[in-house]
This record gives structure tokens, C-alpha cells and sequence, in this order.
């Protein structure tokens, strides 16, 4: 892969800068850099984690995203009470992909929209009452579910109800688990603290709360940490590990159960996908529990055998042995899918800007197929994701953080991409100007992804977005 | 070589044994017990307690308040969408609508955070407007709030003049704003609240003589072609018209290879003029209640509410209307329209006839349903309107009655859920449910098959494209509805001599 | 139709001020209607002769929504055809009150309370501006015109203070104005030349001195207000006055709220910081 690329880049981001009024120019400048790979001084890194200005267009959400959108929401089997007026949950109902198996409405909840859909009565004098009243109502209509927990939106934090204290009364009468999360959506700058909520309250709410059920330790015990199952990914990672000799004894959060968050404390290793979204329970699982932490990267074949063996070689020999024969059985398929598809996309520029993960980790995959990620950014990324993130991008490609709708705009028709990654907000703008897109929170609905079940399925819909004669078809308007 | 995505990779044996293998983490029930429960939640028993229900809400067929305001701001020309308070609203409301018309939508947000439920989103609002300004140069901005923004009190008047003082941006652009608290009403209310402060704004003061145009508000409706219907009817009557907001260019954008961020939408010129035409009329009632005082009391112009125009009847209240006030005939292409659709409903009202219903949507389109579905000998059976009040009710049951034929087993839900109908449908059955996306879950659960109308429809392709309105519109939700009843019917006989190839 | 905002510290006296003066205009001839925006709701029982009157917030807690509620059920004709409203609220600690005040004023307009016909509206709004909600009754097409009730105790100063701060942010992007203090006394050691200096220097006017009197508690108990419980009291009078003055007062301000280094010297000078 080109490690370099001839582009402009500090140029361009001047330029792009020009509209701006003064005071959110030099704001936004210091979100935007041209890559610098080998970059460990603060010079050649760009900020990150802080508030978005306002009026902008921004693609950032709400700690209640995070929260119940990402981090909670998968929980199977356990029932999320969008608690607040109807909108959030709505908006947020089904719409981010978490495979699960189980009868949805019966031992399972995931796509579901359960609401206090509160009115201004429930603003004027509290909700609380109505809250615990709910909780008592989920008992009775979903009695196999384990547990409940509360997703605070907005207006529960600026009337100051004491979702705790219902909590507390509510897990006592009900005999299970009832967790109150914080995430209002005010709280913090994007779905950012969210998670970082959310990871509390599995700390304060769950460990050592909750009693669960493993039947043994073994000296092989992992836990898959971050991973969302989009497309049914995590189990296609699981299936690597299980495959190494390796026995996952869970898998959080995609298609998780609340006993396998009780499992949290019980591995020798544990694996972090999505460290945004996790470091901060992994850590917790380190100072306290003495369990080591390490992330890998399951998106196209480098990466996967580079992970593979650096999960095995915390493992013994007998491990390492097993891994490179799973290594040996997958690469002629990995190699076939390659074959196949780096003619078609060999050399092609790509455009990413995802959440907190996939900017870097997807690239690759990319690069396994030919093509060159000649920029990047985060929606909600923190200094150590960018720190993460120049290394394994080429020289003077361009690195961003929360761009603007205005900015990604001005980038992509000053860069022009072969294929985009982003993105619904922004996918059909891609549309629009005749770029071939893909969105990589959802994968569009297609997957896995990740995993050697998932790189063909990835090497497959890239070439699809690229390579389809639909794009040809656009003719432009006589002016 | 072949590729297994998810459809068939998880049903593979690899998969089966790994699903199995997992289930010895995850500490579950019994399938003995979530068989007992499964079946448990279809009895009689079990409705009874759904319909006890009084805090806890499940699958609701609503929206928030301000959705419905950002649909209407992005019906006119060169707005921008602005929304006063957390930006993780907007980012949902963004979702959601692409979700649906895959299209882009352009809003921005003030991005308030703690600081600003503190000490009010002034701040926020004076930059935001500022930067918005800067970088996308509407000619209007549509403001309105979020429940953050409500629960605060931020004056958004005071707000909005402030910033116009500090010069952010200039005092001659219109900023018509509205109030859109989500914890009252619905994504309808938003629609009218904002309609109505951006022709409030717009036209104060400005009445001067009569023009022959004629207002329409086709209410919050999600059908790009149904604007272009009401468009194509008006055109063929030579009737001048203003359609206040129009989303149908704006979220159906001709692909030229060429972003364009305001693409359509009612001129503001026309939105100035509007106070000044002959009458306006309505294609909702439930969605234009607060416009509707505004045109009735304060512009003092004739405000006509038809029934949203479903099926034939409607249709010809719609025409016989637009007649009577423009003082033009309807033309023989139309006439001709209405025949050809009145013969295709002939032909196949064999499949429809005695067929029994389940509904549930917005007020105004569940009401243009019964009366279609009446018109051909269905029998409308649960009527569930989330965002239904005790008017709808009696209006729904009122219309039941004019057919007691086929109307007289219809029982309406006002503030119910999908979760309810999930019981209904088990006690009561029905040969076909009418509803959106999400009612797929339902369509799962209970097998009853599923005719996609109403909002969001994201599962199924450019349904939003073609109207369900007017003549033309009755024959598409014919063609969907007969035609889900012949594949029905193949499914149901595909291993019987009654596989037929004629139907 | 003039809408008025009366403000002040919780405790000082406001709902009787207000009250009495409602009662003095109305025994003028003019209608008025008072608009109690506290959740305590006690802004109308003189003039209703009653503990506490159903509030908005409280019958729509009951019906399930504020829609459910007819005007005629909350809108009740007191002494002299005075129309009286409470907005109502949670208790305290719970909910948000801002909001309910928000929430009645909107039915009130609504339901067409404001009659045209209405000469004065006021609003007796809870102890300080706190949050949106509490300015609610002094934004655009509401009240244009605000008192602040205060007396010559520190606390009290203080929080009239800190309200024209709140009126000068409306000040300046709306028309509201401050119409003056009226000075409800405690008896304080020189309380009048220190609430006229304090006027002057906020920029406004002390209105009216109301003397204490035992007559405005003996009303109460009887569930009155002084004008009409003891007509012929010199007590009644002073409202009498204060009312005549508010109806004639032309003057208008925005207010030029003091530092508190300003507001300390202030009360130094009186002797409060000895």
C-alpha cells in the first residue's frame, strides 16, 4: 500500500476553513490535520472530545445514544425503558443492527420501543411514580425478562427524579435486577460519555450485584468485550476463537444475556473490540480483578492472522499450534476472496468517517483489497483513538474530527473518493453526487463484516458500491 | 465461489452448533417454559392485562413533536432547519427521515449541553445561528425546539431578536420559530405548530387583494407522490395553486449528479402571497388543527378541512371542493382516471370482500383507510391510533357507521400500542394488517400479512414514491393491498390442487 | 388590556400586596385577574375567600392532560367579579414548576381567558426568577410591566436585586420594564430612605410604602383582603393609593441592577453589615 499519498492536504484544510466565522474557524482548525504517521508530539495531533459548535451540522449524538443505543440495548434478554418522552426511543427503535437469537417479546427484548413516553404532567410533577408503576407493568407482560433497565432522556435529569431510589425499591419488589442508567442526552458532548455511563452503571449495578451462573474456569476462558453483532459479527469473531482453542464465556454486548455480563469478572484474557466504548469496564476489570486486557482487529485477513496470533501468544503453545492451523485452513478462502476482488478495486480511494472504532480498523481491510484510506475521522473519537489512528493511515492523508455536513462535502469533492464509508445522514448525500457509498455503522444492512466469515461479505459489497453500472447512468443537468 | 452473507450463514450447521454451544453462558429459560409464556401471551387472559396497563408503553405508533416541525420546515424553499437544543435529537430526526425517503435531510442543531440547561441556550442559539448562516445561507430558518430546550423555558422570541441585534445574521431573513415540547402531542402537532409559525410570520400584516390561487396543506404526510398527485390534479384543472410545504422535491430529489442542499420547496414568495389566496384547504384535519385557527381567525380566509384523500369517496369530496371554490369543471381526464380505477376496484373486489382488517397509523390516514377499505366491502376490525384522541375516536366510529354492513365490527383504540394490537390480533384475528415497518414484528408473531402504508416504511423500497392519494392513489393501495391477498393465497395453496394460475 | 408581573421574594408579602391592590382597582371599577404562578397557590384566596382554589396543574394531574380541563373549572370569579387562575405545581423537590407555569399559561391563552375586556392581569410569580418558567409570565405579548414587592431586610433587597437582573435580560431583547419597588415594611430601622435609595440607584422608583399593620393579618384569617374586610381601615387606604398610583404610573425602566460591592456599600451604609 502506499504509505504516502501526493495530496495537498493542509492546503485543502484551509480552504475548507474560509467560510467560517473567526471564532469557530480556529475552533474547528484544530480538528483537521494532514496525517503524520510517526506523529508523538501534540503538533501533529488534532483535537478531539470536545463540544461541538453549534449550528454546524454535526453527525454527533446524545449520551442517550450511547447508552442505550450502543452499550445496553443489546442486552438480550434484560428490558430498556426509554424513560422520558417518546421521540428518543423511537428514533432508536431497531435501528442499530444487534443480532440476537431469542423470541423477541417473550426471552428476548432488543427491538423493542418500551417507553415512559412521558407527558408534561409526568415533567410538572415527576415521574417517578410512574416509573416504578412501569416497572411493575414489565414484570407482569414480560415475566421471563431478567432484569430492566432505565435510559434516562433529558427531561428526567432537569426535573431531578430519583431514578436510583426507584431502582433500589423496584429490584427489591420484583426480584430482578433493575439498573438506572444516567445518559441523559445533555450530558457530555456525543454518544462519547454515554458509554462511559453506561460502563459505570454495569460497574456499580451489575459486578458483584447480580448473581450469575458459570459452571467452571479454564485456563482458555475469554470475553469478547465491544463487540455489537451488526451483522452478526461478534459470533463470527467467536467462531476464530473457539476455533484457536479458546472457550468464550461471553460475549458483550451483541446478543449478550445479563448473565454474561455477570461472567465479566471470570476470564484470563479479555478481548476488546470497540475499545471507545469499553476501556473504561476493562480497565475497571483490570485494577480490580487482576484480568488482563488487550484489543484486536478482526476486519480483512492482515489484520485477522496479526490478531489472531497475538491473542494466541498470551496462551500456550498448544494454543499458538491450533491457531496457525485455523490460520492455514482460512487463508486460501482469504486468499480466493482477494483473487477475486483486488483487480476491481486496486488503487481506488476511500473516505471514511464512523463513530469511535471502525476509522481505523477498517482500513485494513481496504488495504487488503487494493484500495488507499485517503481520509478518516470520528464522530465522538478521543485522543487515544487518534493516537491509534495515524500510524495506520498513509502519510498526509487527512485526518478529521466531527467535521461538519459543509466540511465532508468540500472534502469529498476536493479529494474525490471512489467510495465513501460513512454514515445514513451522509449516505445519500454520496448519492446525490454520484459517489459510491457505504455505510459502515450498519454495514447497510448487509454483513458480517468482520471475521473470516465476514471479509468476503465485506470484499463483496465494496466491490458492489464501486463497481455498479447504476452510477454511470447520471447525467448532469444542463445549467 | 460463494458467498454467505447473514441471510443463510447463521442458518448453517457451523453456526446451529455455535448458538447451541453459547447458550450454556447465558443461563436461559427452558424452552418448555418460553413455549408456555409464548403461548400465554395470546390468551384472553394476557389482553386483559396489556389492556390494564397504565405507565408502561410498548411499540408506540408516534413520533416527538419536533420531527414532525423539521418535515415541514424542509417543505419550503431554501430553509434550514433549526432546531433549539441537544443535538442528539436532530441526529435521530436526520436518521429517521433519510431512513425513510433515502434521501438526504439537512437540519443543524444548537448543540446544547449542561451548561446550557443551566443557564439557558442563549449562547447557543446566537452562534448556531451565526454559523448555520455562514456555512449553508438559507433564506429562511424554521426554528424549533426539543424537550431539553422546553423543559428549560429558553425564550426562543427573545432569543431569536438578540442574535438578530448582535448582527449575526441579517434582521431581514425570516426566522419563524415554534414550540415543539415532545412530551405533548405528536409528530403531527409538531407539523402544525411549525406550519403555522412559519405562516404566521410570514404574512403578518401583509393581507392585500384577493388572488384566484387556492392553498393546500396536505398535513404531515410522508408520500413525496402524494404531493406530486395533488400537484398533477391541480395542474389538470387549471387551477392556481400554492401547496404549503412541499417536501416532494426536497426529499425527492432528481439525482444529478450534484448535491444540492435545498432542493424544492414551496417559494417563500408564494408563503408571503398565501394569506391572500381564495381559500385554504386541508388534506388532514388532525394535522393542521392549529393552522387551521390561524387561517380562520386571524387571516379571515375560508380554511376548508376535507378527509385526507383515500379512496374514491374522498377523492371526490378533494375535487368536488377544489371545484366549487375555483369555479372550474373537473376535466374528462380525470373523469376518465376515476372510471378506469372504479373498474379495476370492480375486478377485484372479489379478493378484498369480507376480507377483515387491522389498522393502526396517524388519525387522518387510518380515517381515509376505513372509508377505502369500506368502499370495497372490507371490514375494518381494530382501529389503533396512538396518537388518537377522543374526536378521532367519535369521527372514526361515525364513519364505521356509514357502511353497517362492513363497518359495524370496527372498534377504535385511541392512545394504544402496537403491543395491545399484538393482543388483538391473537384473540380477535384478522386476514390483513395495515400499518408500518415496525408492524413487521407483528406480521412475525402472528403470520397475518402486512400491507406497508403509513410512517416510516423503511423495509420496502420507494412505497414513499407513489401516491396513495386521489385516483391514482386508490389504485396503488389496491394493487398492494389484492395483490398481498393473491400472494397470500399462493402461499396458502401452494401444496394444494387450488394452486391456481388464473386469479 | 395591561398585564403586569409582580416579583419578590418568597415570605415578603406578595400574594397580600398583590391581592389588597387587586381589590382596591377592582372597587374602582376595573376587571382584573390575577394569574397565580407559584405552586403553592395562594395568590387568589383573599379575593376568593377560600384555602386554595383547583389549580391547572393539579385538575390535569387528575384528568391525565391539560387538554381534559374546561376553563370554567379553573377560572373562578372572586370579590368584585376579580377572575381568578392558579397555575398550580408539584411539591417541592419533585417535577419542575417552571414547566407548570409554562403548561397553564398556554391553556390559559388557549381557552381564551384573556378576555378583551380585561383591564389588568397580574401575575404573582414565586420568589425569583429561577428558571425559564418563571419568566414565562414576562415574555413577549405577556406582562410589559413588573413591581418588585421588597422591604428593608437584606435578603429581601438582594433578591430584588437579583430579579432586575433577570428583567434587564428581558429588558433588552423584549419591552418588559420595571415599574418600581413597593416596599412592603418590616419596621426596619430606616427602612423607607433605604428602599428609595435602593430605587434610585436600580434606577426606578419606590412606588408605595405600605406601613405595617395587624389589620392585613386579622383579614387573612379571615380569608379576606383588607379592602374588603375592613373597608373603612386607613390599611385599606394605603392599597387604595398604591393601587391608584400603579394604575396612573407612566414610568417605566429598565432597571440598572447594582454590583455587589455596590449592594454591600449599600447595606453597609444601614448599618446591615456591622
Amino acid at each position: 500500500m502506499p504509505r504516502i499519498i501526493e495530496q495537498d492536504t493542509e492546503k485543502l484544510i484551509e480552504e475548507v476553513l474560509e467560510i467560517y466565522p473567526e471564532k469557530t474557524r480556529k475552533e474547528r482548525r484544530k480538528h483537521l490535520i494532514s496525517n503524520d504517521p510517526e506523529c508523538t508530539t501534540s503538533t501533529c495531533q488534532l483535537k478531539s472530545n470536545v463540544k461541538s459548535r453549534p449550528g454546524v451540522m454535526t453527525s454527533r449524538g446524545c449520551a442517550y445514544a450511547g447508552s442505550k443505543g450502543v452499550v445496553w440495548g443489546p442486552i438480550k434478554d434484560m428490558v430498556h425503558i426509554s424513560h422520558g418522552p417518546v421521540g428518543c426511543g423511537q428514533y432508536s427503535w431497531w435501528s442499530r443492527r444487534n443480532y440476537y437469537n431469542g423470541i423477541t417479546g417473550i426471552n428476548a427484548f432488543g427491538t423493542m420501543h418500551i417507553t415512559s413516553d412521558f407527558q408534561e404532567n409526568d415533567i410538572v410533577f415527576g415521574g417517578d411514580k410512574k416509573l416504578e408503576q412501569l416497572c411493575r407493568e414489565i414484570k407482569e407482560m414480560f415475566p421471563l425478562a431478567k432484569g430492566i433497565s432505565i435510559q434516562c432522556e433529558c427531561p428526567v435529569g432537569l426535573i431531578g427524579d430519583d431514578i436510583e431510589s426507584v431502582a433500589r425499591k423496584m429490584t427489591k419488589e420484583l426480584g430482578i435486577p433493575v439498573i438506572p442508567v444516567r445518559c441523559e442526552g445533555f450530558r457530555g458532548i456525543s454518544q462519547s460519555l454515554g458509554h462511559h455511563i453506561a460502563n459505570d452503571s454495569i460497574r456499580d449495578w451489575v459486578l458483584g450485584k447480580v448473581k450469575g451462573i458459570l459452571d467452571k474456569e479454564t485456563p482458555y476462558d475469554v470475553l469478547i468485550l465491544g463487540d455489537y453483532n451488526i451483522g452478526g459479527e461478534a459470533w463470527a469473531s467467536r467462531k476464530i476463537l473457539e476455533e484457536m482453542g479458546l472457550r468464550v464465556i461471553a460475549q458483550i454486548p451483541g446478543d449478550c444475556t445479563l448473565n454474561e455480563l455477570t461472567n465479566m469478572p471470570r476470564p484470563k484474557l479479555i478481548l476488546v473490540h470497540c475499545y471507545r466504548s469499553t476501556n473504561y469496564i476493562a480497565r475497571y476489570l483490570e485494577e480490580n480483578y487482576g484480568i488482563p486486557w488487550m484489543e484486536y482487529n478482526f476486519f480483512g485477513p492482515t489484520k485477522i492472522y496479526e490478531s489472531m496470533r497475538k491473542i494466541a501468544k498470551r496462551f500456550d503453545e498448544k494454543i499458538m499450534e491450533q491457531t496457525e492451523k485455523v490460520i492455514e485452513k482460512y487463508k486460501p478462502i482469504m486468499d480466493e476472496v482477494i483473487e477475486k476482488y483486488r483487480p476491481r478495486l486496486e488503487g481506488k480511494k476511500v473516505m471514511l468517517y464512523v463513530g469511535g472504532l471502525r476509522p481505523r480498523h477498517i482500513v485494513g481491510a481496504y488495504e487488503d483489497l487494493g484500495m488507499t484510506v485517503i481520509a478518516t475521522g470520528y464522530e465522538f473519537g478521543h485522543r487515544d483513538d487518534y493516537e491509534r489512528t495515524y500510524p495506520e493511515m498513509p502519510k498526509n492523508s487527512l485526518i478529521y474530527d466531527d467535521p461538519s455536513h459543509y466540511e465532508l462535502e468540500v472534502f469529498a469533492e476536493k479529494l474525490k473518493p471512489d467510495l465513501v464509508g460513512s454514515g445514513i445522514k451522509e449516505k445519500y448525500v454520496y448519492h446525490k453526487m454520484g459517489v459510491p457509498f457505504r455505510q459502515m455503522h450498519s454495514w447497510d444492512y448487509s454483513g458480517p463484516y468482520h471475521g473470516f466469515d465476514g471479509f468476503p461479505v465485506f470484499a463483496r459489497d465494496m466491490d458492489m458500491a464501486v463497481n455498479n453500472p447504476s452510477w454511470k447512468l447520471i447525467r448532469r443537468k444542463a445549467k | 465461489m460463494k458467498i454467505m452473507d447473514h441471510v443463510e450463514l447463521y442458518k448453517s450447521e457451523d453456526y446451529k452448533e455455535l448458538f447451541e454451544n453459547k447458550k450454556q453462558f447465558e443461563c436461559p429459560y427452558s424452552e418448555e417454559e418460553v413455549k408456555k409464556i409464548e403461548e400465554y401471551t395470546k390468551t384472553e387472559e394476557y389482553k386483559e392485562k396489556n389492556f390494564a396497563r397504565k405507565a408502561l408503553t410498548i411499540n408506540p405508533a408516534k413520533a416527538c413533536q419536533p420531527l414532525g416541525a423539521l418535515l415541514c420546515a424542509l417543505g419550503f424553499k431554501d430553509t434550514l432547519p433549526f432546531v433549539q437544543g441537544s443535538q442528539g435529537c436532530v441526529a435521530y430526526f436526520r436518521s429517521h427521515l433519510s431512513r425513510h425517503f433515502k434521501e438526504p435531510v439537512p437540519a443543524v442543531s444548537t448543540s446544547m449541553t449542561e451548561d446550557a440547561a443551566v443557564f439557558g441556550g442563549l449562547s447557543n442559539m446566537i452562534e448556531g445561528l451565526e454559523n448555520a448562516y455562514a456555512l449553508y445561507k438559507p433564506k429562511m430558518f424554521a426554528i424549533s425546539t426539543t424537550c431539553m430546550t422546553e423543559v428549560i423555558g429558553d425564550d426562543l422570541n427573545a432569543f431569536i431578536k438578540k442574535a438578530k441585534q448582535q448582527g449575526v445574521i441579517p434582521k431581514g431573513i425570516p426566522t419563524p420559530y415554534a414550540n415543539t415540547p415532545s412530551f405533548t402531542g405528536s409528530h403531527i402537532n409538531g407539523y402544525d405548530v411549525m406550519l403555522r409559525g412559519i405562516l404566521n410570520y410570514m404574512t403578518t400584516g401583509l393581507k392585500a387583494s384577493q388572488t384566484e390561487r387556492i392553498n393546500i396543506i396536505p398535513g404531515f404526510d410522508t408520500y413525496s407522490g402524494n404531493y406530486r398527485e395533488i400537484k398533477r390534479l391541480l395542474r389538470l384543472m387549471d387551477v392556481p395553486y400554492i401547496l404549503l410545504a412541499d417536501i416532494s422535491d426536497s426529499l425527492d430529489a432528481p439525482n444529478y449528479g450534484d448535491y444540492e442542499m435545498y432542493s424544492g420547496g414551496t417559494p417563500l414568495g408564494d408563503v408571503v402571497d398565501s394569506i391572500n389566496s381564495t381559500a385554504t384547504v386541508a388534506l388532514q384535519k388532525y394535522s393542521t388543527i392549529k393552522t387551521g385557527e390561524l387561517i380562520k381567525e386571524v387571516w379571515r380566509q375560508p380554511f376548508v378541512n376535507v378527509p385526507y384523500p383515500v379512496g374514491i369517496k374522498n377523492t371526490d369530496l378533494f375535487l368536488d371542493v377544489i371545484s366549487q371554490l375555483s369555479g372550474k369543471p373537473i376535466p374528462d381526464e380525470i373523469i376518465e382516471e376515476r372510471g378506469r380505477v372504479v373498474d379495476a376496484m370492480i375486478d377485484s373486489y372479489a379478493y378484498i370482500h369480507g376480507k377483515r382488517f387491522a389498522l393502526i397509523g396517524d388519525p387522518d390516514l387510518l380515517l381515509g383507510l376505513i372509508s377505502f377499505i369500506l368502499e370495497l366491502g372490507g371490514i375494518p376490525v381494530h382501529i389503533v391510533c396512538t396518537n388518537g384522541d377522543e374526536d378521532f375516536e367519535k369521527e372514526a366510529y361515525a364513519l364505521l357507521k356509514t357502511e353497517p354492513l362492513f363497518g359495524s365490527e370496527g372498534k377504535v383504540y385511541i392512545k394504544k400500542d402496537m403491543w395491545h394490537l399484538r393482543s388483538l390480533l391473537f384473540t380477535e384475528p384478522v386476514d390483513l394488517l395495515i400499518g408500518n415497518s415496525y408492524c413487521k414484528a407483528l406480521w412475525k408473531d402472528t403470520g397475518i400479512p402486512l400491507i406497508r402504508v403509513g410512517f416510516p416504511i423503511f423495509d420496502r423500497h420507494h412505497m414513499h414514491r407513489y401516491p396513495i392519494i386521489g385516483y391514482a392513489g386508490a389504485l396503488n393501495l389496491l394493487t398492494l393491498m389484492v395483490n398481498t391477498v393473491l400472494d397470500e393465497l399462493d402461499r396458502q395453496t401452494k401444496d394444494s390442487p387450488s394452486f391456481d394460475v388464473i386469479r | 388590556m395591561r398585564q403586569i408581573a409582580i416579583y419578590g421574594k418568597g415570605g415578603i408579602g406578595k400574594s397580600t400586596t398583590t391581592q389588597n391592590t387587586v381589590a382596591a382597582l377592582a372597587e374602582a371599577g376595573y376587571r382584573c385577574m390575577i394569574v397565580g404562578c407559584d405552586p403553592k397557590a395562594d395568590a387568589t384566596r383573599l379575593i376568593l375567600h377560600k384555602k386554595s382554589q383547583a389549580t391547572v396543574m393539579d385538575l390535569a394531574r387528575e384528568r391525565g392532560a391539560v387538554e381534559d380541563l374546561e376553563l370554567e373549572e379553573v377560572l373562578l370569579d372572586g370579590f368584585k367579579g376579580v377572575k381568578c387562575v392558579e397555575s398550580g405545581g408539584p411539591e417541592p423537590g419533585v417535577g419542575c414548576a417552571g414547566r407548570g407555569v409554562i403548561t397553564a399559561i398556554n391553556f390559559l391563552e388557549e381557552n381564551g381567558a384573556y378576555a378583551p375586556d380585561l383591564d389588568f392581569v397580574f401575575y404573582d410569580v414565586l420568589g425569583d426568577v429561577v428558571c425559564g418558567g418563571f419568566a414565562m409570565p414576562i415574555r413577549e405579548g405577556k406582562a410589559k410591566e413588573i413591581y418588585i414587592v421588597t422591604s428593608g431586610e437584606m435578603m429581601a433587597i438582594y433578591a430584588a436585586n437579583n430579579i432586575s437582573r433577570g428583567i434587564l435580560k428581558y429588558a433588552q431583547s423584549g419591552g418588559v420594564r420595571l415599574g418600581g419597588l413597593i416596599c412592603n415594611s418590616r419596621k426596619v430601622d430606616r427602612e423607607y430612605e433605604l428602599v428609595s435609595e435602593f430605587a434610585e440607584k436600580l434606577g426606578t422608583q419606590l412606588l408605595h410604602f405600605i406601613p405595617r399593620d395587624n389589620m392585613v393579618q386579622k383579614a387573612e384569617l379571615n380569608r379576606m383582603t383588607v379592602v374588603e374586610y375592613a373597608p373603612e381601615h386607613p390599611q385599606a387606604d394605603e392599597y387604595r393609593a398604591l393601587a391608584k398610583k400603579m394604575a396612573e404610573n407612566k414610568n417605566l425602566y429598565i432597571p440598572t441592577p447594582l454590583t455587589m460591592d455596590e449592594l454591600e456599600e449599600l447595606l453597609a451604609k444601614y448599618g446591615f453589615l456591622d
